[in-house]
Order: structure tokens, then C-alpha cells, then sequence
């Protein structure tokens, strides 16, 4: 079977492409792929099915979804929110008429005049600040012959979209751990948190419960990786809260080994973020590979973690308070650390192993390349013998019949 | 309880799960149970006649017959377990080993054209949704429930289960070693008919008929084994026991087997058992140096260790007398009980 193979790929840095130079050689293991060069506009002659990978990001997937018109094919949904990539193809390219299309097919005369209040600028863009209620996920979906998702959540949100088609739960993949020469940051507990320094991955309430914690842990030393998002405050909170001068190491954007030490380094990693677009988080993943005890927002895919490898906050009123106690277990008792670790990094090599992973590829790739013809064949074959006995459509034989077609997923 | 024991058949066949399925009717029976066994023709191909004729098993209503309720179904092999039934208690021989293990084997049944791919997981798809369905799901073997595990992500609780009844009985250790089985590649009797080829002393008897005998027989008659190698077709349960009684030990080197009665068999005649290291199932029983040996599979390995077993008759003995022991330990009494729970 040949695959084409749509995906962002380094040195893009996007976590998409990194996923995919992960996934490719364990995929070519079982089944001929071909990558596709970014910008075509089709999959090469012979193809059997095309994957597509889909996150939120127009730059990085605009030409991914253009391919995915002209031929319909597999879709990974990186993201269920995906407004943004939406905008990018209509009204980053001009096409007003193609935004309030999408946004009607999708929700209604509602949405149609909202998305035409943002055109005239009346209203702030919908996809920075609604975008979690106008996920636009039909505008890729429509053009998917299977679906692979990574966690039930956006499973369900695919499902409750009106997506009926075939949908597969396919763990993310885990990276193999680097050789790593470990180093202290600092003498006591580190807690770290990788990825862009912003609201919305919950850094403000992060900040407060650190200062909380340091009261009674004061050689608690908070990591925070990656680069701050324009217009975040992020120096004047640190001085309000009194983490400009101690307990704070900062570090901006990094390389992947030397995230990779970092994260070793991290007694804790924290991820949080609210609202979620239905995203998984590769450092999440990197946690657990490293046997890192967790501590994540009560959304999403991370809410479907295991609770023995990650403590969940809950994005609520009392979300510091909350966050600030879970600090405080696992700045304080090890042998709570040490358990959670060891779960997380069995987690990691019993669901995201990349192997695995790479099987559960394939079956849905299967499932999608041949599954149309079987489907017919089974409906054909069934529906003539039904015939041959004088059942007809429309009658409650018939019905019958279709309900238990449908129970077993049969045609 | 009234209860319906589900059996796929394919027409004029006969084997293990035939065994297995008309002897749990009887011993549920024998135990006060209203037992029937319900039986539908199974067809595999071509192309997508495996799903049309596994979907035959889901419009049947076994909730109840003849106005009276079905308490409790047991389907054993696939496709019997799409059945509804709101006490669906899988007993399961095997699943649809082409859709899994012997895929891209010599065995396959499925091309590599998209839609056999396609089929292939439909076939798997189907197991995933209707052993989940099931109340209690057993497997007969170790390996039958990893291969569920891994494949549907399942837990199955091991069920062994007696072997046919016969006339079990050690007549001595004779010159000759006996194998029992269908005659079709998956058992690799020609791996035995090369070990007899290594070794002009030893002798083999062949029980057992099917589609891979002509060639066997001309591979017997290739190598020269002139009679030493004896085809005896399919048996009468009385010239099986017989054999069983007389043979030196049994051979049984199937290709990763679900769980195989022949080594139990053997073992209730206190005979020891060769088998392979890939053979799957029987390793669950056969140790080697304890209960029989355990070679790779291969024909030099193979005739070193009969030859062993032939000059070493006191250990030989010993195998068989140990294997009987664990035999002996699978009862229906106990099967049941447990099916039942």
C-alpha cells in the first residue's frame, strides 16, 4: 500500500513536524510512504491514501488542507479548534465570502453575522478571541475518508461535529529519551514548564502559586522555558510576586537537547492551559518518557492522563489554591514523586511507545484505504440476499437489518 | 439452566472445536443443564464473504426459543461470538487466526490490495466489538488470551479444557512415535517426516487426515522412508487410544497452536511429548525435561530428540507419568464450575 504523506516537516519548527520525524521511520517499518513536498497540491500517481496532518496553524497547514480538496483522504486532528487555520485560508487570503460560508455551515445565521461583524472590524476576531466556540472543525472534516484523533475528547468533539466516518484513537508518540549528562539547576525542587510563556497556559497562576509555595519551601526554584508571548507582562509579575531575584530560572527559546536537559533537571513539570483547543502537548509526552511526576489542567487530553501520573488542576475559581497545594505534595513528599514517576514512565512506553503507535497508523490506514469497497461489497451482498427473500427497503425487516449492520460497524 | 453452546461449521470438517463443542453440550447435560449446541455453516471467501457470513450470527434471536428463555449462549469461535444475547459467555478456541498471526504467513488468507487490508480490519474491528460485548470472556489457553489481549485490548480468563474421552492406558513405550493431527501445513509433519529421514531406527505413525496428505505422502516416499513412515488416516477413537497406548511419545509441532488437545492426550497415555519452541499453546503443558522435550524446529533437532527419548525409555516414562499429573488436573467438573460462575 502507498501513502501519501502531508505533514509540516523540520527544520519547520512547529511540535507537528517534530511528531512526524518521529513517526516516519517507524511508519516506513510497515507500509510505503511517500512525503509529500510542502506545496504540492497532490498526492503522486499510485497513491493508495493520503494522510494529512491538520493543526491550527495556517502557515503550516494551509497547503496541507488544499491538497486534501483535490483528494480526500486520512486526517490527524492535531487541534479540534482549527479558527485560525480557517482565517488563514479565507480571510488571510482574501476570501471574505469563504469565512462567512464557514462559519455558517457551522453555526447558523449566528454565526454568519459574526463572522461579518469581524470582517467590518466591529467585533475583535473571533479566532483570538472565541475561537474555542467556533471550532470550524467541519471545514477539514468534510474532506476526511478516516480520522485519527489523540484523545477522546476531540474524538467526541468529532463526533458531535456530525463526523461519521471511521475514527481512531491513536495514542501520541513518545520520543526515545537522548543521552543526557544530568545537571542540577538549583539546590532544591525545580519545577518546570516548557512552551511559550503566556495567559493562557495558565503562567500567572503558575507565578502566584510559586510565590505561595516558596513560603514554605523557599529552595523551590521555578523553570520557565520558552519565548514570552508579545503584550505578556511576564517581568512585572516577577517583581510583584518577588520571583525576579530568586527562585526563578529562565530560560527563552532552546534546542531539543537542551530542552531535554532542562526537562531531566525538572524534579516537576507543569502544563497547563486554558482554554484548550483540543490539543495533546509534546512535553507532556517528553514528561512522561523522563518518569516526570506531572501536574496538568483538568481539560482535554490531559485530563484523560492516568491520575497516578499527573495531578489535574481544574481551571476554576479555585484554580491557585488548587495548584498551589499540588506544588506544595510534590515539592515536599518524595515518595510521591518517585511513584507518580515511575507510573508516567510506564505510561510512556505501554501507550505512546512509537512502535505502537506505528500499528495503529497502519490499521486506520487500512481501515481507509480498502474500506469503501468492503463496505459495498458486505452492503451488496447483504441487501441482495435480503431481496432474493422479498424484504424490501423501507420495511422493518430492512431496518433491523441496517440497525445490526450498524452495531458492528459493518457497512 | 438452559443453555445454547454456538459452533461455526465448516460443512464436512471435523476437528478439535467439534470435539470440544459436542462434548460440552454432554457434559453440561450430564450435570443437569438443558444444553443444545446451535450450528451455522461458515464460508470465509471470497473477498468480503467472511463479514456476510459472521454477520449471518448477528440477526439470530437466542434470547429465547420456543417461547422459553435462553439463559446463557457460548459462543467458542469466531464468527459465533457476534451473537446478541444479554449473557454472552465466550469460551474461545480461537479467533480468526488469518486476520492476525498467520497474516502475510505462508497461511494468509488476505493480498496486500487495499481492500484485503481493509478486510483484514473489518475482521479485526468485529472482535474488538463483539468480545466486548461478551458477559465472561475465557480463552482455552494462555495463548489464546494473550493473542485477545493484544489484539482487542481484552482480558480473557484461562479456561482449559479436558481432552476427548477415551480409553486413555500405558501399554508400554514401543518403537514407534506417534503423531495426531489434521494433515495441513500449520502442523508441519513434514518436519517429522525429515527428522524420520535423519534416522533409519525410528519409525513414525500418522494419524489424521486433510488437505496436505498427497504431498506429505510423496515427501515420505521422496525421502525413501519406506514404510517406516505410516499414514493411518483418519482413526476410530479405539485405534487412537491404541496408539496412544503403544508409541514410545507423541509429536506435536504445530506452528504457534492455540492450545492443542494432543499433548493432554498424550499425557493421560503417560506418554512425553515432543514439540517445538514456536508451537504456542502446547508449551503451556509441555516442559521440556520435565513433562517431554522441547526443540527448535528443525529436523536435525527434531530426530536427536526422539533418538534421545528411544535410548532413554526410563526418562521417557517419567515425561509421560509427570504430563499425566497435570492432565489430569483439567476436569469438566472444574470447567464448568467456573463457566458458570
Amino acid at each position: 500500500m502507498k501513502v501519501a504523506y502531508f505533514s509540516p516537516m523540520p527544520p519547520e519548527q512547529t511540535g507537528i513536524a517534530d511528531y512526524s520525524a518521529l513517526l516516519l521511520p517507524a511508519l516506513r517499518e510497515r507500509v510505503d510512504v511517500t512525503v509529500v513536498r510542502r506545496g504540492s497540491r497532490r498526492a503522486s500517481r499510485g497513491t493508495d491514501v493520503a494522510l494529512y496532518h491538520v493543526g491550527n496553524n495556517p502557515d503550516a497547514h494551509a497547503w496541507i488542507v488544499d491538497a486534501m480538496r483535490r483528494r480526500p483522504g486520512v486526517v490527524v486532528l492535531h487541534d479540534f479548534v482549527v479558527h485560525h487555520l480557517v482565517a488563514g485560508m479565507t480571510v488571510g487570503r482574501r476570501d471574505g465570502h469563504g469565512y462567512l460560508d464557514a462559519m455558517e455551515r457551522e453555526h447558523g445565521v449566528v454565526g454568519r453575522l459574526l463572522a461579518h461583524g469581524v470582517l467590518d472590524k466591529r467585533i475583535p476576531p473571533l479566532w483570538e478571541a472565541r475561537p474555542a466556540d467556533f471550532p470550524l472543525a467541519l471545514f477539514v472534516l468534510e474532506h476526511a475518508t478516516g480520522v485519527i484523533v489523540h484523545s477522546r475528547y476531540v474524538g467526541d468533539h468529532v463526533r458531535a461535529a456530525g463526523y461519521t466516518g471511521p475514527l481512531s484513537l491513536v495514542p501520541h508518540p513518545a520520543w526515545p529519551v537522548p543521552e543526557i549528562t544530568p545537571h542540577a539547576l538549583a539546590p532544591g525542587p525545580v519545577v518546570g514548564c516548557f512552551g511559550v510563556v503566556n495567559a493562557s497556559k495558565r503562567i500567572p497562576e503558575l507565578l502566584q502559586a510559586t510565590a505561595t509555595v516558596r513560603g514554605t519551601h523557599p529552595e523551590l526554584t521555578l523553570l520557565l522555558v520558552g519565548p514570552t508571548a508579545p503584550r505578556f507582562d511576564l517581568e512585572r509579575r516577577l517583581q510583584r510576586l518577588g520571583l525576579a531575584d530568586a527562585g526563578l530560572v529562565r530560560e527563552q527559546w532552546v534546542d531539543e537537547r537542551r530542552l531535554w536537559e532542562l526537562m531531566a533537571a525538572s524534579t516537576v513539570v507543569v502544563n497547563l492551559r486554558h482554554p484548550t483547543m483540543g490539543e495533546t502537548s509534546g512535553s507532556v509526552v517528553r514528561g512522561l518518557s523522563l518518569g516526570k511526576p506531572l501536574v496538568v489542567s483538568d481539560v482535554g487530553w490531559f485530563s484523560e492522563l492516568p491520575d497516578d501520573v499527573a495531578l489535574k488542576i481544574p481551571p476554576d475559581e479555585d484554580e491557585v489554591p488548587t495548584l498551589t497545594a499540588a506544588l506544595e505534595l510534590l515539592a515536599s513528599r518524595e515518595d510521591v514523586r518517585v511513584q507518580m514517576g515511575a507510573k508516567a514512565a510506564q505510561l510512556a512506553r505501554r501507550e505512546h511507545d512509537v512502535e505502537r503507535v506505528a500499528d495503529l497508523y497502519l490499521a486506520a490506514l487500512e481501515g481507509a484505504a480498502g474500506g469503501a469497497a468492503v463496505d459495498d461489497a458486505v452492503l451488496r451482498e447483504v441487501s441482495q440476499a435480503a431481496a432474493d427473500v422479498g424484504i424490501s427497503a423501507d420495511t422493518a425487516e430492512a431496518t433491523e437489518i441496517a440497525r445490526r449492520l450498524a452495531e458492528v460497524e459493518l457497512g | 439452566m438452559r443453555l445454547a453452546v454456538l459452533r461455526p461449521q465448516v460443512p464436512f470438517a471435523r476437528g478439535g472445536a467439534e470435539i470440544f463443542t459436542d462434548t460440552l453440550v454432554d457434559e453440561l447435560r450430564a450435570r443437569g443443564h438443558e444444553a443444545d449446541l446451535v450450528s451455522m455453516p461458515f464460508k470465509w471467501y471470497p473477498g468480503a464473504r467472511v463479514l456476510t457470513q459472521a454477520f449471518l450470527w448477528r440477526m439470530l434471536d437466542l434470547e429465547e426459543a420456543d417461547g422459553r428463555t435462553i439463559d446463557v449462549v457460548v459462543p467458542t469461535k469466531f464468527p459465533s461470538y457476534l451473537v446478541r444475547h444479554r449473557d454472552k459467555r465466550v469460551w474461545l478456541v480461537h479467533q480468526f487466526r488469518q486476520a492476525y498471526e498467520l497474516d502475510r504467513t505462508e497461511l494468509a488468507q488476505f493480498g496486500s490490495s487495499p481492500e484485503d487490508r481493509a478486510l483484514r480490519r473489518k475482521v479485526q474491528e468485529l472482535d474488538r466489538i463483539a468480545l466486548g460485548e461478551a458477559t465472561r470472556l475465557f480463552a482455552t489457553s494462555r495463548n489464546v488470551a494473550g493473542r485477545i489481549e493484544a489484539s482487542t485490548g481484552l482480558a480473557a480468563e484461562v479456561l482449559p479444557h479436558p481432552p476427548q474421552e477415551l480409553d486413555y492406558r500405558c501399554q508400554g513405550y514401543g518403537d514407534f512415535v506417534l503423531s495426531v493431527n489434521r494433515l495441513d501445513r500449520a502442523k508441519r509433519i513434514d518436519l517429522l517426516l525429515e527428522a524420520v529421514a535423519r534416522d533409519a531406527a525410528l519409525d513414525v505413525v500418522i494419524a489424521g487426515d486433510g488437505p496436505d496428505r498427497s504431498r506429505l505422502e510423496q515427501l515420505a516416499h521422496d525421502r525413501g522412508l519406506n514404510g517406516r513412515a505410516r499414514f493411518a488416516g483418519r482413526v476410530s477413537e479405539g485405534e487412537l487410544a491404541d496408539l496412544y497406548a503403544r508409541c514410545l511419545a507423541v509429536y506435536y509441532a504445530p506452528v504457534d497452536e492455540d492450545y492443542g488437545m494432543v499433548p493432554l492426550e498424550a499425557f493421560l497415555a503417560e506418554k512425553p511429548v515432543l514439540t517445538t519452541t514456536d508451537a504456542g499453546g502446547p508449551l503451556e503443558v509441555v516442559a521440556d525435561g520435565s513433562t517431554g522435550l522441547v526443540v527448535t524446529p528443525d529436523a536435525a533437532e527434531i530426530a536427536s530428540a526422539l533418538g534421545w527419548l528411544r535410548e532413554h525409555r526410563d526418562e521417557a516414562a517419567s515425561y509421560g507419568r509427570a504430563g499425566k499429573a497435570i492432565a489430569s488436573e483439567v476436569t469438566w467438573d472444574r470447567a464448568i464450575a467456573k463457566l458458570l460462575a
